[in-house]
């Protein structure tokens, strides 16, 4: 009971300094000083200081980060989202956390991608820099229970795994099998970790090299190269099933290898995706449809022809609209938007959405049928500009207001 | 923010059923101008011996067109300059805020009594105009930088950000200089254009256009309170009530804070304290009265009727715009100081371009605006201040005003 009260003080207490804080502009003042107190050793919320950049591959780089302040460890295969300034424009993108969430330091380990805005960047910066770093999210991670495993990756894919075996030397479990393709040798992210893994009980590890094992010609990650590197796991013990299907199979890589394995039809499959799937090609059979969109100020809306065959997000921006959009592959939900009439469907899993008032993501929603879709959250680009003022100038005054408290919706 | 982002064309006609504009350009843009369908009710007063070319709609749509390749030209090149000189006037905001309270609460002496109100009202200057008006124009919100962002920026004055944000940026930048509709033109109580009808209580405008200076953030503060309206019966007193909260509230922090905590926690310095917060603030509002003023009342700058915007295109809009505001001139501190409102003009044109970059563009606006025959306004700050105090005072005075047709129908 007292304790109940206490708390409640304590909010209080807390939120009454937060607002007089901000009313005296001593928050702002902080802000504005951040940098400098983190030169003098003061840690902020949400940036990481990077306290040693390691040469994993010649093209891929481990930042080891110095947490930000109040961070709340991670669960492995966790990621985060890394923001950046680009010409001024903050950018962010998301680095799965390649540490454990026992190791002393945060690490993420980026592969530079040819012509990466955001990889080229993070390969440019030194031990002292700072990082803005989100709070780790996502559900691709360890049950808390791991009984026997796979951990299947091609590539850069290979990051939240090291987050995973690291937290799997720490507890008994006894039966993981890793299996790693790259291009060569030379490719093999944390190679030297692996060798050294495959000397402990309960690990086993595989690492299939294209320039090695795959037959001239032939390259990429699939069903054959798995049944090669581990044939024991497709065959069942008398009478029962292949181990591989009671197996936990997490699997990260590029997309090609990603749309193969999910092929399989493996009944534990967990996937984390780094890379939308290659754009489907024109389809020549696709339709037009129409897209409505609602919440306007023009009292009819605007209705616009699209495709069968594209995201809403790329055609609603071809067609001069600026709906905010952030990951455009289906993660953040940024571009969540509630659709009121219509079918489309979801361009990564396939799956159908037809009833109406559903919320969708625009970036990866293919329209089937004419949609409606609910008011568009606009980028916070450029927004005020003075042309949608001056349409303004003809509305009626009870539009007029409408539109005031529109405008101040928060776009976040 | 939601907003509409329907592409109006220059010249364009809104077309519903594609969502696109049809061009109507005519090429002949030199046909003769007087049988231009917008004729101005109100003569254009001579500006310097000079006053702006009447313009067809299709020169006004060409004029537009020019800003518009600017514009498009500024947005292109955004980038880390402009962040950096953000960011870099927020801290020097910030220091001499800093600097200036420190050597208030802790000096004894009149020299750092001085120098403390005065470093305490520079950071509040830049703190309204360079960094407030311009952020919450949102011509930093490409930045995606939260402390940058328009819709939730607050600023250190009595006038709460939300008011502020609906009264000017939609308000006022939209309906720039329209009698009726623009509630900027003397904010409601001021005679500044011959067009409004004289009333009695012009007489005593030039003693509260000074008292208007000296307690300017209050005024724009209760601006959206419309208590004018109210006293007219145009709007309710519960709606006066409803409106005057977050008046009161905001107004209640600034109070509390310069004029009650910080001289507290001075302890015995605190009537040293409390006067340098009074001054700074009250330095601000001339300053920004001052440079506000001469943005829009000098000689020169006109007003519209509601009649002849009623089928305004965005060329004529821009039109409007330039023939609404005056510049002033100055050296590149002047205009830091005045956030770059000394570059009204450019302002009402772009007003979600970063300020900074007005000074660049301007003379291009300039030499478009003469091969147009636009009166481009600019003036020293005294030479137009003086300018606005004579149309204070002589528009105090029936005289030259025109009867006003409200008057005649009440
Ligand atoms: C949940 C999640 C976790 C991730 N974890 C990691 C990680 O641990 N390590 C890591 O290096 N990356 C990781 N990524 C990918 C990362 O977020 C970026 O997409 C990648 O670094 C490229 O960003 P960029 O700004 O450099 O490239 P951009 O400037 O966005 O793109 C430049 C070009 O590269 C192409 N491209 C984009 N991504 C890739 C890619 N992955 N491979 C090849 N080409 C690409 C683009 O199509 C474009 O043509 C992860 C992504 C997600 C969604
Ligand atoms: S843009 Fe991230 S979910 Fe669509």
């Amino acid at each position: 009971m007292l304790s109940t009260i206490e708390r409640r003080l304590s909010a209080t207490l807390r939120d009454a300094r937060r607002t007089a804080a901000r009313r005296f502009l001593v928050d702002r003042q902080t802000g504005l000083w951040r940098s400098e107190l983190a030169w003098l050793g003061v840690r902020s919320r949400d940036h990481a200081r990077i306290t040693a950049v390691l040469d994993e591959t010649p093209d891929t780089r481990t930042l080891v980060l110095e947490p930000p302040r109040g961070w709340v460890p991670h669960r492995p295969g966790q990621w985060t989202r890394v923001e950046i300034e680009l010409a001024g424009v903050r950018t962010s993108r998301c680095y799965s956390l390649s540490s454990a969430p026992h190791d002393p330091e945060l690490r993420i380990t980026v592969k530079r991608v040819p012509n990466g805005r955001v990889s080229g960047r993070l390969h440019a910066l030194r031990a002292g820099d700072a990082l803005r770093i989100s709070p780790a999210e996502g559900q691709f991670v360890l049950p808390t229970h791991p009984a026997r495993l796979l951990l299947l990756s091609g590539g850069s894919g290979i990051t939240p795994m090291r987050a995973m075996w690291r937290a799997l030397l720490e507890s008994d479990a006894a039966d993981v099998v890793i299996v790693h393709h790259a291009r060569t040798r030379a490719d093999v992210i944390f190679g030297a970790e692996l060798d050294a893994l495959a000397k402990r009980r309960g690990f086993r590890v595989v690492v299939r090299l294209d320039d090695e094992h795959a037959r001239p010609g032939e390259g990429g990650f699939d069903e054959g190269a798995l049944r090669t590197a581990v044939p024991d796991l497709f065959a069942g013990s008398a009478g029962s099933a292949a181990d591989l299907e009671e197996r936990e199979v997490f699997v990260c890589g590029p997309p090609a290898m990603m749309q193969r394995v999910e092929a399989m039809g493996l009944p534990r499959l967990h996937v984390e995706r780094f890379a939308a799937m290659p754009r489907p090609a024109a389809d020549p059979d696709a339709t037009e449809v129409l897209v409505t969109l609602g919440g306007r100020a023009s009292p009819s809306g605007r209705t616009l022809p699209a495709r069968t065959d594209g995201t809403l997000l790329d055609q609603l921006e071809a067609a001069g609209e600026r709906p905010a959009s952030g990951c455009r592959m289906g993660l953040c939900r940024t571009c969540s938007c509630l659709k009121r009439s219509g079918t489309v469907r979801h361009a990564i899993s396939g799956a159908i959405s037809d009833a109406p008032d559903e919320i969708i993501q625009l970036c990866v929603s293919v329209p089937c049928t004419d949609v409606e879709l609910g008011p568009i959250v606009q980028a916070a680009v450029h927004s005020a500009m003075p042309h949608e003022r001056a349409a303004e100038r003809t509305l009626d005054p009870r539009e007029k207001l409408a539109r005031r408290s529109t405008q101040k919706v928060d776009p976040r | 923010m939601i907003l509409d982002t329907q592409p109006i064309e220059t010249s364009g006609r809104f077309d519903p059923a594609n969502g696109t504009a049809k061009s109507v350009v005519t090429s002949d843009a030199t046909r003769d101008v007087t049988r231009s369908p917008m004729v101005p009710t109100s003569e254009l007063r001579p500006s310097h011996g000079k006053s702006s070319r009447r313009l067809s709609r299709e020169e006004s749509d060409a004029l537009g067109r020019e800003l518009d390749a600017i514009r498009a030209e500024v947005l292109a090149d955004l980038g880390e300059r402009d962040v950096a000189h953000i960011r870099a006037v927020m801290k020097a905001s910030g220091a001499a805020a800093i600097a200036g309270r420190t050597l208030l609460h802790f000096g004894i002496d009149p020299v750092t009594f001085v120098l403390g109100t005065s470093a305490l009202g520079v950071a509040k200057i830049l703190e309204n105009m360079e960094i407030g008006h311009n952020v919450m124009h949102g011509q930093y919100d490409w930045t995606g930088d939260p402390a940058l962002r328009g819709a939730a920026y607050e600023w250190d004055i009595v006038c709460p950000g939300d008011d502020w944000r609906s009264s000017h940026n939609y308000e006022h930048h939209t309906f720039t200089n329209i009698l009726g509709k623009d509630r900027d033109i003397g904010y409601q109580f001021l005679r500044v254009a011959d067009e409004q009808p004289w009333e009695m209580r012009h007489l005593a405008q030039p003693v509260t256009a000074l008292a208007l200076a000296v307690f300017f953030e209050w005024g724009v503060g209760m601006h959206d309170l419309r208590v004018a309206e109210t006293t007219r019966g145009e709007q309710s007193v519960a709606e006066l009530w409803r409106r005057s909260g977050p008046f009161l509230a905001k107004a209640g922090w600034q109070v509390a804070k310069d004029y009650v905590v910080f001289p507290l926690i001075a302890g015995p310095n605190a009537p040293r304290v409390l006067a340098g917060n009074v001054l700074a603030n009250v330095a601000r509002n001339l300053w920004t009265f001052s440079v506000i003023f001469c943005g829009h009342f000098p000689e020169g700058v006109r007003v519209y009727t509601e009649e002849e915007t009623k089928d305004e295109s965005r060329g004529e809009w821009y039109v409007r715009q330039i023939n609404g505001s005056a510049n002033l001139d100055g050296s590149r501190w002047m205009h830091l100081m005045t956030g770059h409102l000394s570059h009204q003009i450019e302002h009402h044109l772009f007003p979600d371009l970063p300020a900074a970059r007005y000074p660049e563009i301007a003379p291009r606006v300039r030499a478009i605006c003469e091969r147009y025959g636009q009166v481009y306004a600019t003036g020293s700050l005294p030479a137009q201040l003086a300018d606005v105090a004579k149309r204070i005072v002589r528009l105090s005075w029936p005289r030259r005003g025109k009867r006003a047709p409200s008057a005649a129908a009440a």
